[in-house]
């Protein structure tokens, strides 16, 4: 792949295209612009495998917080897509498991260090002659509405690594498939190369975090009007706590992967364009949040008013259906929100935006204890029952999906290349 | 027959500064080839600076109405098109139009100023893309927006980020789906439209229809002879209708459009399909003066001075087109403009202002709200379009002059007898073949006599061009009676 032309870009600028170009060559030059190769701080992880828990997921204990006590995801993010050489077998475990432990030894389970999952798509399970437990709820991904005809991630697992230094997820992605010697002083003994196949360009990278979007106006369709604290494309926070489900909630709690999660992954093009230099911000606000957030001014300019919620009462909840008729318009947060069993939300979500393709977009990635959950929340989003046309139908004018996928995140002891219906360990 | 040259663009410019009546905006087109007149600092053809010599700019000068009325109100000009050659794909058949970029304004919400806006085009190439919709066997234009998609690929390789067009009305257009579109350069673009099942309510000939979204593309050139038919093609109305109440009349869709791509040359078709010498300046002068006259809340004299029933039987004609499937004779080039059926089509007992003098004739004679009219009528039980033995109250709020629908509201009706209410349903959006557009609900035991009150919820949340933005926006309720025999 072809790397980045430095001169033109600033250094965060260039780091973070060198995530999304990959490979040994932007590992060099992103350790190069980084800090020196020998002397970076990292700070390294453990070699007591029971010292992580056993979650996968259980990444929100080990990240910061921001100010309003959200979790705060790492900055930078690759989704790193894998088909399997051969049908598993126990010495592909058994490197599979070497090579995830590597990366555990090598770097702090952090936001410094580096946080991942390994999630299995139905297809790896469906190489084995047993089914998946009824505990388990991972149909295939599909099309979701009439509006969309994605293409579908038909791979058997990925890889989703997180961490605030992009030359680590970059070194980390390169440490796996044996293309470095050592990650953070620590030996590479066990490659997935010998296992897997990386598929280049399933291959998807993104950023999240306060400023990263507005530094992004260089790609064509990020207009310059983005906020410059945003942390999201679309120029609103997101992610708050008591909009995001707990792990507890996305947890499956019994079968023999109690202790995993399921993963969906969508892809889809976001147009910025128009949502930032047509819409005016009041209008933004209604569609993003609900009208009573436009009107009663609950925003600000890019959710800084809106401390650990979205602010969205019952009575907002409630009044979705309502304000489709009376109002015109309804709020994306306000629609999905209507998903929350006990006033609890469903989803938690880790998405990340993206410049791959070189548009802006969004790698929408969520967890939920079953994908049932995660279609019963896109249902409410997409909101066929209101009374509301498209255009003022939340944020779907703007998002365009273009693939799916779903996967099964293990528990840690079951992460490298389960059967669909293990022995209770 | 207009000749876009005969008026002189600086002379407007010197009226303006004069009068002050004008609001100058935009970048400003010449007539010679070296774009002397043009301020370099609004060029925004030159701007792209990729030195291939522009002779013409990106789009015509904008001249504004300053303070129009909250009205439907005349603009200051025509907009100069391309058509393109329809197509069909499933039900589905569309026809897609290319302009210069220019303003429209968006609403999401009620009608306050903070929930409309304004869209400017951004500075450089670009094109307005718009396109009719509509069902292919019985010609209806389909004026809901339920979420169409356009990818613009050159070579291959997509331009910018897919978009879901505005459903927008205009008068020379109707109802369309439309958006400003940039450019990066001069060349052959692609273009995939998407358009998505329909889920309104389908009533007649369109029940089972339109259930599958389909993908039609098509192709244009984007160059300096697209600019200067775009851009050469404005026709300026005399300056005294600008502002006035009234509307542009419908634009002729049925010409071949797609291989003429000299301007002069098309304003010629257009003349040859119009029945009477409508692109003359006065002409038209006269069309809005007609439609004037029908609108009891202006204060024109000089009722039946004109040959009104001329003007009306002009637009009849575009809707003889639409109502038989005209396109299908026109070796598929037609395009059916979105109007509503006439009131006397409608078939029922009617709804009437009970203040009115006389019951409404014409669209432009029906009661208004935010300058809406406002057709409605009871039809008996057994109606095709109700349930059971129910009657069925029909409404459908079009745009005064052109009888376009007015799509993607919330109305609520409240019928009272001797002050009490006795039933007050949500109306539903419902495409009929017949009847086309309108809001309905289906109701037992209304009666002669009862009042009717229609309460707009939220107005037309539909974009519109210049000439539409400050209608239908505050629309207040209206009070009807239902009609004694």
């Amino acid at each position: 792949m072809t790397l980045p032309d430095r001169s033109s870009l600033s250094r965060r600028e260039y780091a973070r295209a060198l995530v999304a170009a990959g490979g040994v060559a932007a590992l060099s030059a992103c350790l190069g612009v980084d800090g020196n190769d020998g002397e970076r701080d990292v700070p390294p992880g453990t070699s007591d495998p029971d010292a992580l828990p056993e979650r996968q997921h259980a990444w929100n204990e080990a990240l910061e917080t921001d100010a309003d006590g959200n979790v705060r995801l790492p900055e930078h993010h690759v989704l790193v897509p894998l088909s399997l050489r051969d049908d598993p077998d126990e010495v592909a475990s058994e490197t599979t498991e070497d090579a995830l432990r590597t990366l555990e030894r090598a770097y702090e389970w952090s936001n410094d260090g580096l946080v991942f999952t390994v999630g299995y798509a139905p297809a790896y399970f469906d190489r084995f002659d047993e089914s998946m437990p009824p505990s388990v709820d991972l149909p295939d991904p599909e099309a979701l509405t009439d509006r969309e005809s994605p293409e579908f991630d038909e791979f058997d697992a990925v890889i989703h690594l997180a961490s605030d230094r992009p030359d680590v997820v970059l070194e980390a992605e390169e440490g796996l498939f044996g293309e470095r010697e050592t990650l953070n002083g620590v030996d590479v003994e066990a490659t997935l190369a010998d296992v897997f196949e990386r598929i280049d360009d399933r291959r998807r990278t993104g950023f999240v975090g306060p400023g990263l979007p507005a530094e992004r106006t260089d790609v064509s369709g990020v207009p310059e009007s983005i906020p410059e604290e945003a942390p999201f494309f679309m120029g609103f926070r997101s992610g708050f706590r008591e909009s995001q489900a707990t792990e507890d909630r996305v947890t499956i709690d019994e079968g023999p992967f109690a202790g995993g999660t399921t993963q969906h992954v969508s892809s889809m093009d976001l147009q910025l364009e128009v949502w930032f230099e047509q819409d005016n911000h009041y209008q933004r606000v209604s569609k993003m949040f609900s009208p009573e957030h436009a009107e009663d001014d609950l925003v600000g300019e890019h959710g800084e008013r809106l401390g650990a919620t979205s602010g969205l009462t019952d009575e907002r909840i409630e009044a979705t259906s309502a304000d489709a008729r009376e109002r015109g318009v309804v709020g994306h947060a306000q629609k999905a929100a209507r998903a929350r069993e006990d006033g609890d939300p469903l989803l938690l979500r880790r998405d990340f935006n993206t410049v791959d393709g070189d548009r802006p977009g969004l790698h929408f990635l969520s967890l939920q204890r079953g994908i049932d959950e995660f279609v019963r929340v896109r249902e409410a989003m997409t909101g066929a029952d209101l009374d509301v046309p498209f255009a003022n139908n939340g944020i779907r004018h703007y998002i365009f999906v273009n693939r799916r996928g779903n996967f099964l995140i293990p528990p840690r002891p079951l992460r490298s290349l389960p059967s669909p219906d293990p022995d209770p360990t | 027959m207009q000749n876009p040259d005969t008026i002189d663009r600086r002379a407007f410019v010197r009226l303006g500064a004069a009068t002050g009546t004008l609001a100058l905006a935009g970048c400003f087109g010449t007539e010679d080839e070296n774009g002397t007149d043009a301020d370099p600092d609004d060029d925004s053809g030159d701007e792209a600076g990729d030195g291939t010599g522009d002779d013409v700019t990106a789009a015509p000068e904008l001249i504004e109405v300053e303070d129009p009325p909250e009205a439907v109100y005349v603009p200051t000009h025509r907009e100069a098109m391309r058509m393109l050659e329809p197509i069909h794909e499933g039900d589905f058949a569309l026809a897609p139009m290319l302009s210069y970029p220019h303003p429209f304004w968006v609403i999401a919400g009620g009608g306050d100023d903070d929930e409309v806006e304004r869209v400017d085009p951004e500075d450089g190439r670009g094109v307005h893309m718009m396109f009719t919709l509509w069902d292919a066997e019985t010609g209806i234009v389909l004026p809901v927006d339920e979420g169409a998609q356009l990818r613009v690929l050159r070579d291959g390789e997509p331009v910018g980020s897919p978009r879901s067009p505005w459903a927008m009305i205009s008068q020379e257009m109707g109802f369309h789906f439309g958006d400003n579109v940039p450019l990066p350069e001069d060349g052959t673009y692609t273009v995939e439209v998407t358009v998505p099942s329909i889920s309104t309510r389908k009533t007649g000939d369109l029940e089972g229809r339109l259930e599958q979204s389909e993908t039609m593309t098509f192709e244009f050139v984007y160059d300096d002879e697209f600019r200067h038919e775009v851009v050469e093609g404005v026709e300026y109305l005399d300056e005294e209708l600008w502002g006035q109440r009234g509307a542009l009349e419908p634009m002729e869709h049925g010409h071949d459009g797609h291989d003429d791509h000299g301007g002069d040359d098309d304003h010629g078709d257009h003349d040859g399909h119009d029945d009477h010498d409508g692109h003359d300046d006065h002409d038209d002068h006269d069309d809005h003066d007609d439609h004037d006259d029908h609108d009891d809340h202006d204060d024109h004299d000089g009722h039946d001075d004109h040959d009104d029933h001329d003007d009306h039987d002009d637009h009849d004609d575009h809707d003889d087109h639409d109502d038989h499937d005209g396109h299908d004779d026109h070796g598929g080039h037609h395009v059916p403009y979105s109007a509503l059926p006439r009131i006397e089509a409608y078939p029922g007992t009617r709804l009437v202002d009970p203040n009115a003098d006389e019951v409404a004739v014409e669209t432009s004679d029906l009661p208004r709200s935010g300058d809406a009219a406002v057709f409605a009528t009871l039809l008996e039980s057994g109606s095709r379009l109700a349930d059971g033995d129910e009657g069925y109250l029909l409404v459908s709020p079009r745009t005064p002059y052109n009888r376009v629908p007015l799509a993607d509201m919330s109305i609520v009706a409240t019928v009272e007898r001797d002050g009490e209410v006795v039933a007050e349903p949500a109306l539903e959006q419902t495409l009929d073949d017949e009847y086309d557009l309108h809001y309905g609900a289906s109701v037992e035991g209304v009666q002669p006599g009862d009042s009717v009150t229609i309460a707009f919820e939220s107005p037309a949340q539909v974009a519109r061009h210049m000439g539409y933005e400050t209608a239908f926006l505050e629309m207040p309720p209206v009070e009807l009676v239902v009609e004694e025999p």
